[in-house]
């Protein structure tokens, strides 16, 4: 058993919130080990006023103090995690801040969340999952070509894609909507190695990832399985050929998004939303039902239509439809109910998560809904930038998942 | 979700803090081991840790600030000494109330000093503290008077 | 004997001071110490479980963030029971328990809007501002009666 990473924890709150027990659970999850930088009182004082941000609450003075101890390296870390309470807009200011001096100056890769009472380990697991492996396995993330015969899936909450590759390119691939887990992922399985023409003992190393990861990696024997965060910015940095230097991921799924600041292919800081669904692809999805389209046609109706015309008073994925609802019983058109869906959600991401992680182009959005033409045309909008969707970018985990796994391909 | 189980219930705990020129926590340690009456008593590197029954730990303390009265400090405390929860080695670093407690330390001569000033002199005559105002105003008399004093 | 809210909660000075006159100091350790040592789901380190957050509505609504709310849990019953409160109001380096500056706005509020006996002051800077700090103290115990 290799030795824990060491997450330092800066926070305000988790223990007076009954999650600190959260926390720490999911860190051993995932084989780390939450700890609390010491420093003194004196260094206390005298690192708060130098860091120069007035807050009043004595445990964020104590967080701005222990960050600036890590970073100057008087405190040894391999990751950080910056937890404070969701709704305290002195910490949110703080938490930021932090995230972006840290992710400034130094190398240490650090994820921040906003807590509330019902925080689970489960909601911290994949954060924590691709923070300590990020601070462990370098090494695997710095892969840049896939090798040999590799299988990747990706169990996702709405879809399950499988892509099989050989030497660096995509030979087949298979998706289809989440039902069971398991049949869901052994029919894509079958698919995509039925494209490629290979067997399923042919496959040198298999990888999985994706809300179903830990149960289809078991079912099919998987050589990694990984978290979607890593494994989604690896393949999303591939695929758009933008391995060196920074970029910025977006991926917009069906339960949740993740916005991920990424540099030479390793994610730096990111977010994960998860908490509405009225910022989700399944927004999208009630969307296209309601006007009487497939989800693939309503990307191209959207293009057709502009979301100003429609009010929207809500973001909610129930009264928010219900807007799009009254606006066509109002006379607007199908397209601009459209245009204005999509506005809507990629405004959501833009305002409750990309505020998160620093922007860097290029801007690469990937996940079944980068399909969605209209969303992407929404989100450059917003973001001013032309954003960049690689072909494949809906199969990106399962990409990702191949490319990875094709570090555990038996050399000769 | 696992079911938790308290293991001391019913006991008390209280920190002792000694900020004295004259005497060092393992002088008053020696002492209460003599008269603890089955307390748990535990040595810190600023004082002592007591824990036990909430009579036998207050006369224990009482005994023991009757030592030196003015330079020996208590509170309670919620979690029994060496609670793996609190523990510094558990942690990686001091949970957050020690460094409350690090600061009180820096005051704790001033309030030592007024402790033994009054035993000789009655509160009753002594004035108030400053009002707790946060920031005091130069009034315009005196700064009339300020700016009239500087040379032309 | 009365009870005597201390602020910050926490210190080590207030508590030794009210409890030297003969009253008690309700403090920080006292209801920390009531979790540890009652029998529930496990929940380190402070047996705070997300069970106070929610207690913590009495006192504010569910849009104040859950640390503001699960510390509440902790103070409100004191404030609640207090006889009188004495308040150190440049309490900043009082981490943990009183870590929060929002809930430390709210305590000292409700202290003040419960119109008890309270005394304000500062920390001593020199020792004549100790000898006042500590008179101040004797003198406001004296007064609310039954200490020694």
């Amino acid at each position: 058993m290799t030795s824990p990473v060491r997450i330092a924890q800066l926070s305000c709150g988790p223990e007076y919130s009954g999650v600190q027990q959260e926390i720490n659970e999911a860190a051993k999850s995932v084989n780390g080990e939450i700890f609390f930088p010491d420093i003194a009182l004196k260094d206390i004082i005298k690192n708060f006023e130098e860091f120069g941000l007035e807050v009043r609450s004595p445990d964020l003075k104590l967080a701005i103090a222990r960050a600036k101890a890590l970073v100057e390296g008087r405190v040894d870390a391999d990751a950080i995690f910056i937890a404070t309470c969701f709704r305290c807009a002195e910490a949110a200011i703080v938490r930021n801040e932090l995230r972006r001096y840290i992710r400034n100056n130094s190398r240490l890769p650090v994820v921040s969340y906003s807590f509330t009472e019902r925080t689970t380990a489960g909601t911290l697991l994949t954060r924590m999952e691709a923070l300590t492996t990020i601070a462990r396995r370098r090494a695997l993330l710095a892969r840049e070509a896939q090798q040999g015969l590799t299988l990747g899936v990706d169990s996702g909450s709405s879809t399950t894609k499988a892509v099989v590759m050989k030497d660096n390119r995509i030979i087949g691939t298979g998706w289809q909507p989440t039902t069971e887990v398991l049949g869901s992922a052994r029919d894509v399985v079958a698919h995509a190695l039925a494209e490629a023409g290979v067997k399923r003992d042919e496959i040198e190393a298999v990888g999985t990832t994706g809300y179903g990861r830990f149960l289809v990696g078991r079912d099919i024997s998987a050589d990694l399985i990984q978290e979607e965060l890593t494994v989604n910015s690896k393949g999303a940095v591939y695929l758009a050929d933008r391995q060196h230097g920074p970029a910025t991921v977006i991926d917009i799924g069906g339960m949740d998004n993740k916005a991920i600041s990424v540099q030479d292919g390793i994610p730096g800081s990111f977010t994960m939303g998860g908490i509405c669904a009225g910022a989700s692809g399944r927004f999208l999805e009630m969307t296209a039902k309601r006007l009487g389209v497939d989800i693939t046609e309503l990307g191209p109706l959207a293009m057709k239509g502009s979301g100003n015309r429609v009010p929207m008073n809500s973001y909610c994925i129930v009264f928010g439809t219900q807007s799009l609802v009254n606006a066509l019983a109002a006379g607007s058109t199908r397209e601009d109910v459209a245009a204005a869906a999509c506005h809507s959600v990629a405004e959501q991401v833009f305002e409750q998560q990309l505020q998160e992680v620093d922007i860097k182009e290029p801007v690469i959005m990937v996940g079944g809904t980068s399909l969605i033409e209209g969303l992407v045309h929404a989100m450059g909008e917003l973001l001013q930038v032309k954003v960049v969707v690689p072909r494949h970018s809906q199969y990106i985990g399962a990409v990702g998942s191949a490319l990875l796994a094709s570090g555990f391909v038996k050399e000769g | 979700m696992t079911e938790y189980v308290p293991k001391n219930p019913g006991s008390v705990t209280r920190y002792i803090l000694v900020e004295s020129p004259t005497l060092t926590p393992a002088e008053l340690a020696i002492r209460a081991y003599e008269i603890s009456e089955g307390a748990m008593i535990k040595e810190t590197c600023f004082g002592l840790l007591i824990n036990g029954a909430e009579d036998v730990v207050d006369r224990l303390i009482e005994k023991l600030r009757a030592v030196d009265p003015d330079h020996i400090f208590t509170k309670d405390r919620g979690f029994v000494p060496g609670d793996p929860r609190r523990c510094r080695a558990n942690l990686g670093g001091a949970r957050p109330g020690f460094h409350g407690i690090e600061f009180e330390t820096t005051v704790l001569p001033y309030v030592s000093h007024g402790l033994f000033e009054l035993r000789a002199r009655d509160a009753g005559g002594v004035p108030a503290p400053e009002s707790t105002a946060e920031s005091k105003k130069l009034d315009i008399y005196t700064l009339k008077k300020l700016i009239e004093a500087q040379e032309p | 004997m009365a009870k005597i809210f201390i602020y910050p909660a926490t210190s080590l000075i207030l508590s030794d001071l009210v409890a030297r006159y003969g009253h008690t100091p309700l403090s920080s350790a006292t209801a920390i110490r009531e979790r540890i040592q009652t029998a529930g789901i496990e929940s380190v380190p402070l047996q705070i479980t997300p069970e106070e957050p929610k207690k913590g509505l009495k006192w504010a609504a569910v849009e104040v963030p859950s640390g503001v709310r699960g510390r509440m849990a902790l103070y409100g019953p004191m404030i609640e029971a207090c006889d009188a409160a004495i308040v150190i109001s440049e309490a900043d380096l009082a981490f943990g328990c009183m870590g929060c500056a929002r809930t430390n706005e709210l305590i000292k509020y409700l202290v003040r809007e419960k119109k008890v006996p309270r005394l304000d002051l500062n920390y001593p800077k020199s020792e004549e501002e100790g000898v006042r700090f500590v008179a101040a103290i004797k003198r406001f115990l004296a007064e609310q009666g039954g200490g020694k």
